[in-house]
């Protein structure tokens, strides 16, 4: 489906609705500016609908991982305290004018922050609604925004906007969406082409191609593809820790650039591994018997993985250097390397020895991928291996339970994105 | 002893519980060549700590290291020099990767009997001449697939009259020729021989609806039979679907259900699943399922879902005598099927795989890598 000017399409017809987008674009960004208040208070509105339980019939029919809890969050997100407060957080000294008198060059300038103009959002489908929150923060910070959907979107993102349509009409003109598919390169590129940032969330693999698809000087915005993974060096309350820990991996599935991946654990000695292993197994199945995996699909291709793996190190005279404790539902695989590695997920855990005098260097080489580190540890060493993991590039240095936590007004990969999606313009005054 | 000439000798060929002992010698046998031959095999089951010694009994083929299929299109492995491995079969390679199965004279004769017994009960082998419409690929010698051999072989199950393939090789490529399939159809309804229809379930529905929509309803002469088969692919369609193309078949070709035949069967595991006239796939004498957990790979129960792992001794040139398909499945006791064979019987309910699986890896970089956008 296609929504262009408020109206939903079917997408047989994209290419004639691409022809005139770009006409249709500049008419806005001519005459038109999108008030940060209005976005705000449709966003408002809206949330009280939400809450009220008008969309409850809706939203079921568009996912089962939509749970309460999530529509909490999400009318959290809305709601224009919170959203206020994100501003005055990310927003912080920027204004909308300011005059200043610079020291050398021009005796006086007026700097103000202005919206880039067009942003081409290619989102992420890790979790519902998401490629809805990327656009909102175009719109906050005044962007004329097209959206090209994941592949597993299904459907809600379009619904979102018609109903925020509702609450402010305006808005019809600075959000267009796509289900354009994969393989329609010509398609994206068009959008590409009438875009000036274009905000992309994958790796490193999806920068690069982004960056065939966008004209030269298009802002590449990118977001995600990180590893997360946990530090543990002794524990401020065992069970509680360990707990949290097993929790945080199975609820996420360790699908999140925020998810545990590999449990470093601070020592040189192998044994420590395996003394873990044995202590966490039961921590981790209890936490898969209270929230079971049901993505058998899923399961059954990393455990298939896992072993296609462990055959190929059988012939490559590798098989000796990992060892695996198998859980019922869950395994934790003991390496002999320091690497930072994504693992199996759906509770595969990696356990891995990293003392802290090795902890940069080894870290420093994953530099790109660095963004989350649950620090598990005596409560009198927390301030220094924090520090330590902050010096080595982490962004977010968390408790192991709360790894993939979300708060109002946190950076994304350490920069606000808000900010990201302003430009700096510069006019000389008289 | 040849344990494996024992096996694909039995009598009955759903017999499952009887050939117990006779499957499992012919497993440990073909273990014990695979072991002294392929070098590769030799050190999985080292790594593995597992001696063809250890097959005791039915029960220690569980523990038996298998191959999964993924496996084996990364890496060619024989137990045999290439002049004994006289067919060369390929799986379909939809990835892009293909495995390939070496097969010597003793897996083909054994073969031939399988198929012989496998195909009596619904009459499959006859010596009344038939016309044949192959909704597959005309034999060439660029394609070298398990199932352009096998839709080819199913049509010497009885004197063919003629031959009528929908995927013709012109150019350089395999092209349908659905609209000449039609014809042929309609042409031979006529004739007093019977027709036979073979191939992949999609082609034959396509056809079909095609003749459907133009108004062609023909009457197939007497015994025509419809045999639908193709890998394993083609099964995942619910109950429903299949009900739907059997309708079909009543409509336009006034060929009743039972007449209706799905088989199926790997490259990696070529042994011939037959349907029942309840069209359940029981399990043949020649071979065994296990369904493994889809986490601790641990063999379940009948009637639990899970990663469907296929055993048979019948090939010595290729280490496949225990593969795991990327397939998951039930597996459920003969009793629920009804139709009287004693073996238990398969159901393919899925695919594993990540395909809807939300994750960030999955978003932008997956869908540009898709579009040909990667590096």
């Amino acid at each position: 489906m296609i929504l262009f000017q408020g109206q939903v399409y079917p997408p047989e017809r994209q290419d004639e609705i691409l022809e005139k987008l770009e006409e249709c674009i500049n008419a806005t960004r001519e005459t038109k500016t999108l008030d940060r208040e209005q976005v705000i208070a449709a966003a408002d509105r809206l949330r009280s609908r939400i809450l009220a339980g008008e969309f409850d019939a809706l939203i079921k029919t568009f996912s089962d991982s939509i749970t309460t809890e999530y529509l909490r969050e999400a009318a959290d997100i809305m709601k224009r305290e919170n959203i206020e407060f994100r501003l005055r957080t990310e927003l912080a000294g920027v204004v909308q004018e300011n005059e200043i008198a610079p020291p050398y060059g021009i005796s006086k300038a007026k700097i103000c922050y202005r919206p880039l103009g067009t942003l081409f959002h290619i989102a992420a489908g890790n979790v519902d609604g998401l490629p809805a929150f990327s656009v909102l923060e175009g719109l906050l910070t005044g962007n004329v925004n097209i959206l090209k959907l994941p592949e597993a979107d299904n459907g809600i993102s379009i619904e979102i906007f018609l109903r925020m349509m509702e609450e402010e009409p305006l808005l019809k003109e600075y959000v267009y969406i796509f289900d354009t598919p994969s393989s329609d390169v010509q398609g994206m590129r068009k959008m590409a082409d009438m875009s000036d940032g274009i905000v992309v969330w994958g790796g490193e693999a999806a920068v690069a191609a982004v960056r065939t698809l966008a004209s030269p000087g298009a802002k590449i915005i990118e977001w995600g593809h990180k590893l997360g993974f946990a530090y543990m060096s002794g524990y401020e309350e065992k069970e509680r820790d360990l707990r949290g820990l097993a929790k945080h991996i199975i609820d996420t599935r360790q699908l999140f650039c925020s998810s545990c991946q590999t449990i470093y654990i601070d020592t040189e000695d192998a044994e420590d591994l395996h003394a873990f292993c044995k202590e966490f197994l039961p921590y981790l199945d209890e936490a898969a018997e209270q929230n079971p995996v049901l993505e058998v699909g899923a399961v059954a291709e990393m455990t298939l993985r896992k072993y296609h793996a462990s055959l190929e190190a059988a012939l490559c005279g590798e098989g000796e250097q990992e060892e695996c404790y198998q859980g019922k539902k869950t395994s934790l695989t003991v390496c002999d390397d320091q690497e930072l590695e994504l693992s199996y997920m759906y509770g595969n855990c990696l356990v891995k020895a990293l003392p802290r005098k090795d902890l940069l260097r080894t870290l420093r080489r994953a530099k790109g991928c660095l963004q989350t580190a649950g620090l598990v540890c005596a409560p009198e060493k927390r301030r220094q291996l924090t520090d330590l993991l902050v010096r080595a590039g982490i962004n977010r240095v968390m408790s192991a339970g709360h790894m993939s936590a979300t708060f109002c007004g946190e950076a994304h990969d350490g920069e606000y994105p808000l900010r990201r999606y302003l430009r700096v313009v510069n006019i000389e005054c008289d | 002893m040849d344990y494996r000439k024992k096996l694909f000798q039995w009598k009955d060929p759903f017999d499952t519980e009887g050939s117990k002992d006779a499957f499992c010698k012919a497993m440990k046998e073909n273990c014990a060549f695979q072991y002294k031959n392929c070098p590769e095999y030799r050190t999985i089951l080292d790594e593995k700590g597992f001696s063809p010694e250890d097959i005791k009994d039915y029960d220690d083929l569980a523990r038996l290291p298998f191959l999964p299929t993924v496996f084996l299109k990364h890496h060619r492995i024989f137990s045999m020099p290439e002049h004994k491995r006289l067919i060369r079969a390929t799986s379909s390679g939809t990835s892009g990767k293909y495995s390939e199965i070496g097969m010597e004279f003793g897996s083909l004769t054994n073969g031939l009997r399988m198929l012989l017994k496998v195909t009596r009960p619904r009459k499959l082998i006859s010596p009344v001449p038939c016309h044949y419409i192959i909704f597959g690929y005309r034999p060439h010698k660029s394609n070298k697939t398990a199932i352009a051999k096998t839709a080819l072989g199913y049509t010497f199950f009885t004197p063919a009259l003629s031959r009528t393939f929908a995927l013709k090789y012109k150019d350089g490529k395999y092209e349908p020729d659905l609209e000449g399939v039609i014809k042929a159809i309609v042409k031979h309804s006529k004739s007093k021989f019977p027709m036979r229809f073979i191939g992949f379930p999609a082609y034959t529905y396509f056809t079909l609806k095609m003749m459907d929509e133009r108004g062609i309803h023909v009457k197939l002469p007497k015994n025509s039979v419809i045999m639908l088969g193709g890998g394993w692919k083609q099964f995942y369609k619910e109950q429903v679907d299949k009900q739907a193309m059997y309708d079909l078949v009543k409509r336009v070709l006034d060929v009743e259900e039972e007449n209706v035949v799905e088989s199926f069967g790997a490259a990696e595991h070529p042994i011939l699943y037959c349907d029942c006239k309840k069209h359940h796939f029981h399990v043949p004498v020649y071979s065994r399922v296990m369904i493994r957990d889809v986490n601790t790979l641990e063999v379940l129960p009948h009637g639990n879902v899970g990663l469907v792992n296929l055993m048979t001794p019948m090939i010595k040139a290729t280490p496949v005598l225990s593969i795991m398909t990327d397939d998951l499945g039930i597996l459920h006791d003969a009793e629920e099927c009804g139709c009287g064979v004693k073996s238990p019987y398969l159901e393919i309910i899925g695919r594993v795989g990540l395909k809807d699986v939300k994750t960030c890896a999955a978003g932008a970089s997956e869908i540009l890598e898709k579009a040909g956008l990667k590096g």
